[in-house]
């Protein structure tokens, strides 16, 4: 499960560039991540020049976020 | 089919715009589509063009396009010994990618291509055999439309969505991308000399450069490896960051520590092999979103304007024939792969074998390399360069043999 921090995104579309399964695309003016088609392969984790992308273990832990982590 | 358009070209960057130059100076109905509000903005590179690439192409500059030409480089081993290099092949310009892009779609429409911003490519439509005939676009957001075309052409750059859907594989392996960080910084005294600085310490699998612009500006960035970004956990060698090391530089160096930051920008830029098809029936593929990029600097401007030209060449005489198989297409492949397909092919080679070599090694290379051996190692001519380092350093041969086998 990966969420993005908007505040410190550039919108370089990098994590877009390379997520194998088009699970992140630009939206207006930020980066939407859609969890459906997320494999949690990692690899935006690693691209992401700004290190606004995160990656939490299992779904469980995501869950315990706020809601408001993930999509603000 | 009654169609829309003769070509629908994805993308309004370089490459796109050199194609929809040159198809629409032939007398076809060129239509360009961008998801940007504004053409060259944002801005995700740094902005340095070779001078040979813009003669080819018969085009003289305008002065609002670029900050400043450049004389050559500087390029700077680990331990600080700094290697210039100019020559009629070293110069170039610095752009002003904003109005440089704008420059380049402004004179696709004066040839009569059509241009539409703020267009985002949802979809691509399929006829019933599966052949693209078309795109389904919304502007800014609004209900989507359709415009159909017999050719559908992909300049859209690292993300390449629609290329994806058009069967082209252009995802990215990590092993084949650096992730770049990039401050626009004041005041920075400059030679007009592009400056490179090497070593695994400054940044790991890629480089560090400054690039002066104008009125004592300068883009100072950073890109590293995919592959040694970032998370250690998730597999990465070495946890590194773009940012952290280049603010690390930055407080370490003179000149910059003072300097302010004008402009943050980063993106991530593929330095692998292009991909292994660049036409399907009824489309093509241009630029970066075909990964032809340099793969020693990552530069992709001056390859992206050269596959525009010569796809549009071949998509004119499709366009006369009616004929927009494959078979018709592969020509612009064929051309590519001739010029400079085993050029690009070199450097990546090069590449490879660099990210080898050690920081004591490189400092080595830097002591007995002279600014005469540059161009031929540049234009894939390894081996009198390989044999004078393995002459002094046997155990170089190691690494150094994958350059001359």
């Amino acid at each position: 499960m990966i969420t993005i921090k908007h505040d410190g995104c550039i919108l370089c579309v990098g994590c877009s560039s390379v997520c194998p399964t088009n699970a992140i695309e630009v939206v207006g003016t930020r980066m939407e991540h859609f969890a459906d088609k997320c494999i949690d392969c990692g690899i935006c984790v690693k691209v992401c020049p700004a290190n606004v992308i995160q990656m939490y273990k299992g779904v469980k832990e995501a869950k315990k976020l706020p809601p408001e982590a993930e999509y603000g | 089919m009654k169609y829309d358009h003769d070509v629908i070209v994805i993308g309004g960057g370089p490459a796109g715009a050199t194609f929809a130059r040159i198809a629409a100076g032939a007398g076809l109905d060129v239509i360009v589509v961008d998801k940007r509000k504004e053409i060259g903005v944002p801005v995700r590179c740094g902005e340095a063009l070779g001078v040979t690439e813009l003669i080819k192409e018969g085009l003289d500059i305008p002065k609002g396009c670029y900050s400043i030409p450049i004389d050559g480089a500087r390029i700077i081993a680990p331990n600080g010994k700094a290697i210039v290099w100019k020559d009629q092949g070293t110069k170039g310009w610095v752009l002003e990618r904003k109005t440089f892009d704008k420059w380049l779609c402004e004179l696709a429409v004066d040839k009569g291509a059509r241009i539409n911003t703020y267009t985002r490519a949802l979809e691509v439509l399929k006829d019933e055999k599966g052949k693209p005939n078309g795109l389904k676009v919304t502007h800014g957001g609004r209900d989507p439309f359709d415009i159909t075309a017999p050719l559908i052409v992909s300049a859209e750059g690292m993300e390449s969505l629609m290329a994806r859907q058009m069967g082209f594989k252009t995802v990215h392996a990590l092993y084949d991308i650096d992730t770049c960080y990039e401050y626009e910084m004041k005041p920075y005294v400059h030679e007009n000399l592009i400056e490179l600085y090497f070593g695994n310490a400054i940044a790991p699998r890629g480089y560090l450069w400054i690039f002066p612009k104008a009125d004592r500006k300068a883009n100072v960035g950073i890109g590293i490896g995919g592959l040694v970004s970032n998370d250690e956990k998730l597999g990465g060698l070495k946890g590194a960051q773009p940012k952290p090391l280049l603010d690390q530089f930055i407080k370490n160096n003179e000149q910059l520590k003072d300097a302010s930051t004008l402009l943050d920008f980063g993106g991530v830029i593929t330095v692998g092999a292009p991909i292994n098809e660049f036409v399907k029936d009824n489309c093509m593929i241009i630029g970066t979103a075909a990964k032809q990029v340099d793969p020693i600097h990552g530069g992709g401007i001056g390859l992206a304007m050269e596959a525009g030209v010569m796809a549009a060449g071949v998509a004119i005489k499709a366009h006369e024939k009616k004929d927009y198989r494959k078979e018709v297409l592969f020509e612009y492949e064929k051309q590519w792969r001739t010029h400079p397909g085993p050029t690009m092919a070199k450097r990546l080679l090069l590449r490879k074998v660099m990210e080898k070599v050690s920081d004591d090694d490189m400092n080595y290379i830097f002591n007995i390399m002279t600014e005469r051996d540059l161009p031929s190692i540049m234009g894939g001519n390894f081996a009198p360069v390989v044999a004078k380092m393995v002459a002094g350093r046997p155990q170089l041969l190691a690494i150094l043999r994958g350059l001359v086998s």
